[in-house]
């Protein structure tokens, strides 16, 4: 989801115009019209959601099969051109974001779903195909597929594999990486390998773990296969008011302390309670925070955990405890929840949208931390998060046409990334590192840290051709040896422009 | 150590090491390193003989002293443990607190967590909790060359950096010394209930599993013994199955999903009882009892779990006739089996994995335990994976003077 552009977006960085027998190559490959070079058509993919940060691609390739993504790799591979996978642009972190001079591969074309196994429990599936409707096709059945981003209307698969894309359920049934069962990826030299695949436990490393979440550094995934689940008996939700988020804090800690494992559990404050209710005309009072839960399973044990958790909200100082009626009321809340990021334009012209993780137990702690940063910055910060797993996703609320209030913004929203840290916790939940968070690699991690997932990078993919620049604070090349670092072509030539 | 088959005997004459600190450890692996050592990492030691025999090894790590409990914070339901810490003293001290690590996995009393996450084991509750890699949330090695790194975390949710932990769980030792290990925790259940069916076919049992899913029942564990008919000369494979499906959790939930799958049960003339707690805790001592088996032969086999029928009647079944007093464990919901006996004939027991092999093409037959003649015969992992280059590859960059259990992992590595 991106800020309302109200404001002139910064130029990009001009697109470096690619060899013509590179196009040439390509065109022969993926026919002409899914080879963009026009300048004005290259515009459309100089960013992801994530638009503060801009750059042109040399040359788009929208290929259709794994073998065309395979040609446009060695092609790319053989002009020395850095290669940058996209899926539907969503994402929040700049990974999409092009690197000058790079081919982009737009994989939004392989969006067919390819086979559908219920009986042994998957579904194998193309890079493009959108998130919901995986759970689309197989919901007739009575399957899902659990990954459920805010996005999910509109994400792709392929896009959530290289992100590893949580969601609000998963803090009861994982994320993208625990429903991912094998990949089919074309690797840096151009070749196809299979990693996993339906059957479990695979003799060899995980190396699927490593690609899932890797943020197209490792290899082009073109296609997926993805666990698939039963939908659950019976689901139960509640929505409770509370004077202030300590009280739904603690709340929280309560549910969780008494042994149940919520399907989702979601806390707002004030600001982000309005902003929804601008946005969406959910009915909900002006109050401090609040809490949006469902439990699931078997209908006896979502009523027995729903009545448990009602009484905990009550006992923690919940003003009001509100129990949807119907399915429509509560797809509505739902609503007013998922679209909280999208609210904040209502209340302001631009807003930054953060994610971190904390430890559960320090929300109190680290909300009003982030409550003494905003007052310092005379800048509001709205605060949607996940609230079962600590995922935070305070929002910095500015004013783009106030001179310097878009640095302050960005300052306060690195802070928070800083007290994250301090906590324990993670620079990124689920939105990736992408361009926007490799400069806090370098915070959260040692060098020796980073240098291991380096090496690991390297073996993948030694001349760092996928999506150089991104998830590293320090481009470097792969050596052979051990050695001190080397700068990358990218870093000495400046990356994209920062708006 | 008993270091008994499989050419493990050349591990007495090493060195032996025991760091009590994650410095230490360190310490040990870069004097290895110094000194150009291979070593091998040692646990609990109850797969030792999981892969080939490692060549020349030179120095034994063993983590017996890196016992600490590193950080275990109940609210947010993580803990952090060195890599000596046994499962089962792990999960006492969970308990107090009502929490578990939902891994059970067989030896609890001697396999370590650096061990467990090494060999990527697991027991029955994988149906509902994943394995370890799910469960994984941080780890911090140390390199074959020395160096400390950590990847991942102490959040659950968190995806900055490459998920190294994964890669380290199943790794065998061969890409780096598993140190400290961060794991997500879940509630203990309040009660629990098991439903047993006494004697069914392979089809029937894929149908319960069905049947499970379609009635969207959450068990938390399952798992199928194989019927234990023949006579005291030996266990023929008959094709049957004792199937045990435990349900955990809330006692009105857990109380409604027994009820509802005896009713599926009556309707499919299925026999299945709701047993007792005695019981219960009989069929699933019986269940540990055959994992963990000290026999001479060990394997798991892994294939699609609709594929049931052709995995018991080709795969289990052509073991079942190779070995003497064989035993097997299915987990027909994850598609995963453990077969286990002594080897009479070594060429007949190598020929029964070959066949195996050919049985389930699609997934794997990988020996945890045999004696040298048929590892002669047969390889112990199988063929080759496709991605054995970027596997290959993998190592070369984290252990480039392959001196991590060298030879131990898939294809050599």
């Amino acid at each position: 989801m991106s800020a309302p552009s109200l404001v002139t977006p910064a130029p990009a960085v001009e697109a470096i115009p690619a060899p013509p027998s590179v196009i040439d190559r390509l065109i022969a490959v993926v026919g002409e019209r899914n080879v963009i070079r026009d300048r004005d058509d290259l515009r459309t993919y100089e960013c992801d959601a994530l638009t503060s940060f801009r750059a042109a691609p040399s040359v788009v390739v929208l290929p259709a099969s794994t073998e065309e993504v395979a040609a446009a790799v060695r092609i790319a591979v053989e002009a020395g051109m850095p290669v940058v996978p996209r899926g539907a642009g969503t994402g929040l972190s700049g990974g999409a974001l092009p690197v000058p001079g790079c081919m982009l591969l737009g994989l939004s074309r392989m969006k067919r779903i390819l086979e559908v196994d219920l009986d042994d429990g998957w579904i194998r599936v193309q890079p493009g195909v959108i998130n919901l409707d995986v759970s689309k096709e197989i919901s007739p059945a009575g399957y899902y597929y659990a990954p459920d981003p805010s996005s999910q209307s509109v994400c792709t698969i392929g896009g959530n594999v290289a992100e590893n894309s949580g969601g609000a359920h998963c803090l009861k049934y994982g994320f993208t990486v625990n429903h991912v069962r094998g990949v089919r990826m074309v690797t840096s030299t151009g070749e196809v390998v299979d990693l996993g695949g339906p059957v479990l436990d695979p003799p060899g490393y995980d190396l699927l773990g490593v690609v899932v979440g890797s943020e197209g550094t490792l290899g082009i995934v073109t296609e997926v296969v993805l666990r698939i689940l039963r939908k659950p008996e019976a689901t139960r939700t509640f929505f409770a008011t509370f004077p202030s988020t300590d009280e739904a804090g603690l709340c929280v800690s309560e549910i969780i302390g008494n042994g149940i494992v919520p399907a989702a559990i979601e806390m707002m404050d004030r600001l982000a309670i309005q902003a929804a209710v601008a946005a969406t005309g959910v009915d909900w009072p002006d109050v401090g925070a609040a809490l949006l839960m469902d439990v699931d399973g078997c209908t006896a044990e979502a009523e027995h955990t729903s009545e448990v958790a009602v009484g905990i909200a009550r006992r923690t100082g919940a003003l009001e405890v509100r129990v949807p009626k119907n399915e429509d009321e509560r797809m509505l809340m739902w609503k007013g929840r998922k679209s909280a990021f999208a609210a904040m334009g209502r209340l302001s012209p631009n807003y930054i949208v953060q994610d971190g993780v904390i430890p559960r137990k320090d929300i109190a702690r680290v909300l009003s931390e982030i409550a003494r940063l905003s007052q310092e910055q005379g800048l509001r910060v709205a605060n949607v998060f996940h609230a079962g797993d600590g995922n935070l996703h305070p929002l910095v609320l500015y004013d783009a046409r106030v001179p310097g209030q878009e640095k302050a913004a960005e300052e306060l929203a690195g802070e928070i990334l800083r007290i994250c840290i301090r906590f324990g916790g993670s620079i990124t939940g689920e939105h990736g590192v992408g361009a926007d968070k490799a400069p806090y690699m370098g915070e959260m991690f040692s060098d020796a840290d980073l240098d291991t997932m380096a090496k690991v990078r390297c073996a993948f993919d030694p001349a760092t051709t996928f999506n150089p620049s991104k998830v590293f604070p320090t481009p470097r090349l792969c050596g052979d040896r051990p050695g001190p670092y080397h700068p990358h072509a990218t870093e000495v030539a400046g990356l994209a422009d920062r708006g | 150590m008993t270091a008994t088959a499989g050419g493990l005997e050349a591990l007495a004459a090493a060195r032996q090491e025991r760091p009590s600190t994650l410095a230490e450890a360190t310490e040990a692996l870069q004097r290895a390193d110094r000194d150009r050592e291979r070593i091998l990492f040692l646990g609990g030691g109850t797969e030792l003989t999981l892969g080939a025999p490692p060549d020349g090894v030179e120095v034994l790590l063993s983590t017996e002293r890196l016992e600490r409990i590193v950080e275990y914070a109940p609210l947010d339901q993580i803990v952090a443990v060195e890599a000596g810490v046994r499962l089962a003293s792990l999960q006492d001290v969970l308990a107090r607190s009502g929490q578990m690590l939902a891994l059970d996995s067989p030896w609890a009393g001697r396999a370590t967590l650096g061990g467990l996450v090494a060999t990527n084991a697991f027991g029955p509750r994988r149906t509902r909790y994943g394995s370890i890699r799910d469960l994984i949330i941080g780890i911090s090695m140390v390199r074959a060359d020395g160096t400390e790194a950590r990847a991942g975390g102490k959040v659950v949710k968190n995806v900055a950096g490459f998920d190294l932990p994964k890669l380290m769980v199943g790794s065998l030792g061969t890409l780096g010394f598993i140190a400290t290990v961060t794991f997500r925790l879940h509630p203990r259940p309040e009660t629990e209930r098991t439903v047993l069916f006494p004697d069914l076919d392979a089809d029937a049992v894929r149908q319960v599993v069905l049947a499970l899913r379609q009635a969207q029942l959450e068990p938390g564990a399952v798992a199928a013994l194989v019927h234990e008919g023949g006579d005291d000369l030996g266990v023929r494979f008959d094709g049957r199955f004792e199937l045990g499906v435990r349900f955990e959790g809330f006692e009105a939930g857990v109380r409604q999903q027994a009820m509802k799958l005896l009713d599926l049960a009556t309707g499919q003339r299925w026999r299945a009882e709701s047993i007792g707690a005695e019981t219960a805790r009989a069929f699933w001592a019986r269940h540990d009892d055959a994992r963990e088996s000290s026999a001479g032969f060990r394997a798991k086999l892994a294939a699609q779990p609709m594929d049931l029928e052709r995995v018991a009647n080709a795969a289990i079944g052509s073991l079942f006739a190779a070995l003497e007093v064989p035993r097997c464990v299915c987990y027909p919901t994850l598609g995963l089996a453990f077969v286990a006996g002594e080897v009479r004939i070594a060429g007949q027991v190598a020929a029964a994995v070959s066949a195996a092999r050919e049985a389930v093409p699609e997934g794997s037959v990988v020996i945890h335990a045999a004696p040298p003649e048929v590892r002669a015969a047969v390889d112990v992992w199988g063929p080759p994976p496709a991605a054995l280059p970027l596997m290959r590859a993998v190592k070369q960059r984290l252990d480039p003077a392959r001196r991590l259990a060298p030879g131990r992992f898939v294809g050599g590595l």
